[in-house]
């Protein structure tokens, strides 16, 4: 080699060369991860859950298939307009509540990229389109939206059917972006421990006036709601598809073209927005972080050393933003609930149906608290060494995390029942009763199996709703096991219940299965503790990345 | 007959069947400044890592401040303070919360735990900072709270795994002269691992000396040093057998 070739820099690469350097890198990542401890079992559970995905949405692409033939038949009128909201809105709700808790969005964090010579928004757009082929949830939306193609496919073949694909690809894009957007405004907005006081406070503060209010005023915060439609055009990617969707249904191709436009640059539009906060983000670094306790005084008056842990795991807890971001959407989510849902129900139905909208909440809160108890170390880096320095026992360390994730489990609850009982009306007294006992009974089965797979698999993740990839696939996979079998036991009592109309059969099985769930927990501590010290390498290895 | 801090007998361990250290007999006298000095990769972090409870030795046994590591762990983690390689801190608690809880969670009481915070927020000069979250730290602040934290409950014993690494030399001369008044009042004894043979030959008077996972040399730095520096010392005893420098085909050639 000469000298002169030898000290040329080499040109930046092509947009080919970039796509296949990014391919390679999450490639030698993914044959890294296989080949850690436990790399094989995360490969199955992501397989598995595609598994799932896939069988899954084809059978529910099916259904969209025959409604929108039927729509695409009938044109117009309720036959066409029911399906079509149901399938854009419904994808558009579930994608981006999903994205927002569970789904991985490591591809879009621009920070490592900046060093390459790779331009950030290609990189962006290879992290979206990483997001959506990655994604087993997102198979199944697709699936869902192919299977409404097909059906409408064969309603009416034509040429119109190019126009329903860029609609419904643009569809895609649109939902994709506007959960980047989301993830990007949420981190930003939550990042000020102030901010989200403010924010929590303001939430509260405006559903209390707004029902002290009403209180003198029947019907007006239902009369409210029903103005708030307007409102459906924030959602735009379902709202601008529905339109689009319903001109094409009805035959009118020329009378589409506006929506599908309209969809198409909102999408764009919505992707660089993203991009550039996105961009923003990863070179304004890391700062913002709230301020805390800037002395030693103080701190919480709670006892002995396992005060101190569940001080420090609540205050880790509480700081982290999808605690925020919960006690924002969940009371919210509840009052639609109880407004929408009993009017639907049968007017024959019992009382122990009407009462179990508001129930199915104790159940919800804990999993939307699951991050917490499913990966508990998760974020604690380099602190995690602690556990294993200081004279505490595993257990007690064990004992301080369930505390701190129950207490955000009970909290988000009771915020929900109140916000469902003040739009849905005072609950009677045995449905509180069966409520409580269901939060306070199933959560010792869930936290004492969140143990085991908080230790087993643990994960390290960030503080943040960007990018929230706070569980591994495998602990997803178990968490939606363990529920699952809790929530099957604790059903036997409400078939008994609905079954023979009697409600306090729901107090006292719930009670029931509580106490035996303490039990449980009380005999499987011991074993997780030591599960924990044994395994103190393999979890620090993870979390604070002491590989030797 | 001297009292021994630390004593260990055939201490080894094994990854995937490699030792990363073998056979090692420590013997630290309580009061001493002991140095435990290698290269990288020689099994200085492994042996910390071991005597901290950090790490399972595959054999051998630890006696740290008379009591057996494997018998009793507790009593002796609570007697214990540690800096580690990579450091043991909560990045999300401010710097007055991480020294009140770590105070608390080696048992002192909430109040006493808070009193000395904060006079260690003073001494280590973070008192400015000490409302900021942890992850808003510098890494020579970091280090300096993780010294507070092994600090504040009175340890009999300090681990300090490579303390002046990365940090400013103002910022390794405020430690340094903190870990010698310690000492010199006969606080506490210090096992320390680092790579800055000059600082390290200051204040020690004890030394160490791993290779390759065996204990190379020990004794007092005198002892161990005779009439030489610790550095002629230190290369003479892992080995100094370096290849020429190669340069770099496509850099430099050109200029």
């Amino acid at each position: 080699m000469s000298a002169g070739e030898g000290g040329r820099a080499p040109a930046p690469p092509g947009a080919l060369g970039t796509l296949r350097a990014l391919a390679e890198l999450r490639w030698l990542l993914l044959l890294r991860r296989l080949r850690r401890p436990g790399g094989v079992p995360e490969v199955v559970a992501r397989v598995a859950l595609y598994v799932v995905a896939v069988p899954a949405g084809l059978a529910f692409a099916a259904l969209t298939g025959i409604g929108t033939y039927q729509a695409v038949r009938a044109g117009r009128g309720l036959q066409a307009t029911v399906p079509i909201a149901a399938l854009f809105f419904g994808v558009w709700q579930t994608w981006t509540v999903v994205s927002l808790s569970i789904s991985e969005r490591d591809a879009l964090d621009l920070r490592r990229f900046l060093v390459y010579p790779i331009s950030p928004a290609q990189a962006f757009g290879h992290g979206l389109a990483a997001s959506v082929a990655g994604d087993p949830f997102a198979a199944f939306w697709c699936l869902l939206l192919a299977g409404a193609f097909g059906g409408a496919a064969v309603a009416r073949p034509g040429a119109w059917l190019a126009l329903l694909a860029v609609v419904l690809a643009a569809f895609v894009v649109a939902t994709v972006a506007l959960v980047a957007l989301l993830q990007e405004l949420l981190a930003r907005l939550l990042r000020g421990r102030r901010a989200r006081e403010i924010l929590v406070a303001a939430v509260y503060v405006g559903v209390g006036v707004l029902l002290a209010w009403t209180a003198g005023h029947p019907g007006a915060l239902l009369r409210m709601l029903r103005g708030a439609r307007a409102l459906r055009w924030l959602a735009y990617p379902a709202a601008l598809a529905e339109a689009g969707a319903g001109e094409l249904y009805a035959g009118r191709v020329l009378a589409a073209l506006p929506w599908a436009a309209a969809l198409v640059l909102a999408g764009g539009a919505t992707a660089w927005a993203a991009y550039r906060l996105a961009l923003a983000s990863a070179r304004a670094g890391a700062g913002g972080a709230p301020r805390a306790a800037a002395t030693g005084r103080g701190g919480w008056p709670l006892p002995g050393r396992l005060g101190a842990l569940v001080e420090k795991e609540a205050k880790y807890v509480l700081r982290h933003p999808v605690a925020t971001l919960l006690a924002l959407i969940l009371p919210p989510f509840a009052a639609i609930v109880a407004w929408k849902i009993p009017p639907r129900l049968p007017a024959g139905s019992g009382e122990v149906v009407r009462a179990l909208p508001v129930l199915g909440f104790a159940l919800y809160a804990h999993m939307a608290a699951q991050i917490f108890w499913l990966n508990a170390f998760g974020w604690e880096r380099g602190g995690g060494r602690v556990w294993f320095l200081v004279p505490v026992a595993p257990a007690e360390v064990l004992v301080a995390k369930n505390l701190a994730a129950y207490g955000l489990s009970a909290a988000l609850f009771a915020a929900a029942a109140a916000a469902a009982i003040a739009v849905g009306g005072p609950l009677p007294g045995w449905a509180l009763l069966a409520a409580v006992a269901l939060h306070a009974g199933i959560a010792p089965w869930l936290l004492a199996a969140g143990n085991f797979v908080s230790v087993l698999n643990p994960r390290a993740a960030a503080s943040t709703v960007q990018r929230g990839g706070s569980l591994s696939p495998l602990s997803s996979l178990a968490g939606m096991v363990i529920v699952s079998c809790a929530a099957g036991a604790f059903a036997v009592p409400v078939v008994f219940a609905v079954r023979r109309d009697a409600p306090w059969l729901l107090v006292l099985g719930w009670t029931a299965l509580g106490l035996a769930g303490a039990i449980a927990y009380r005999l499987a501590l011991p074993a997780a503790a030591r599960l924990l010290a044994r395994r103190r390498e393999p979890l620090l290895d993870a979390i604070a990345g002491d590989e030797d | 007959m001297t009292t021994l801090a630390i004593e260990t007998e055939g201490l080894t361990r094994l990854f995937d069947g490699r030792a990363a250290v073998e056979g090692l007999a420590l013997a630290v006298p309580e009061g001493a400044f002991y140095g435990f000095l290698g290269p990288n990769g020689a099994g200085k972090s492994t042996t910390i890592k071991m005597l901290t409870g950090l790490l399972a030795p595959t054999s051998g046994r630890a006696r740290v401040l008379g009591t057996d590591l494997a018998v009793d762990p507790l009593s002796v983690k609570g007697r214990v303070g540690v800096v580690p390689d990579g450091l043991a801190l909560f990045e999300r608690l401010s710097g007055a919360e991480q020294l009140r809880i770590h105070g608390q969670l080696y048992g002192l009481e909430r109040r006493e735990a808070g009193r000395r915070a904060d006079e260690l927020l003073g001494a280590l000069e973070l008192a400015d900072d000490a409302g900021k979250l942890v992850s808003e730290y510098s890494h020579g602040m970091r280090k300096k709270l993780a010294l507070g934290c092994a600090l504040i409950h009175g340890p009999r014993l300090l681990f300090l795994d490579e303390p002046f690494e990365g940090i400013d030399a103002v910022a390794v001369s405020g430690i340094r002269r903190l870990l010698q008044d310690l000492v010199a009042r006969r606080a506490l004894t210090i096992f320390l691992t680092s790579h800055v043979l000059e600082v390290v030959e200051r204040i020690v008077t004890h030394v160490g000396i791993i290779r390759e996972g065996r204990l190379a040399a020990q004794g007092t730095l005198a002892e161990v040093r005779g009439a030489l520096t610790l550095e002629e010392v230190f290369i003479r005893t892992v080995g100094d057998e370096r290849g020429e420098v190669r340069g770099l085909s496509w850099l430099g050639e050109g200029a």
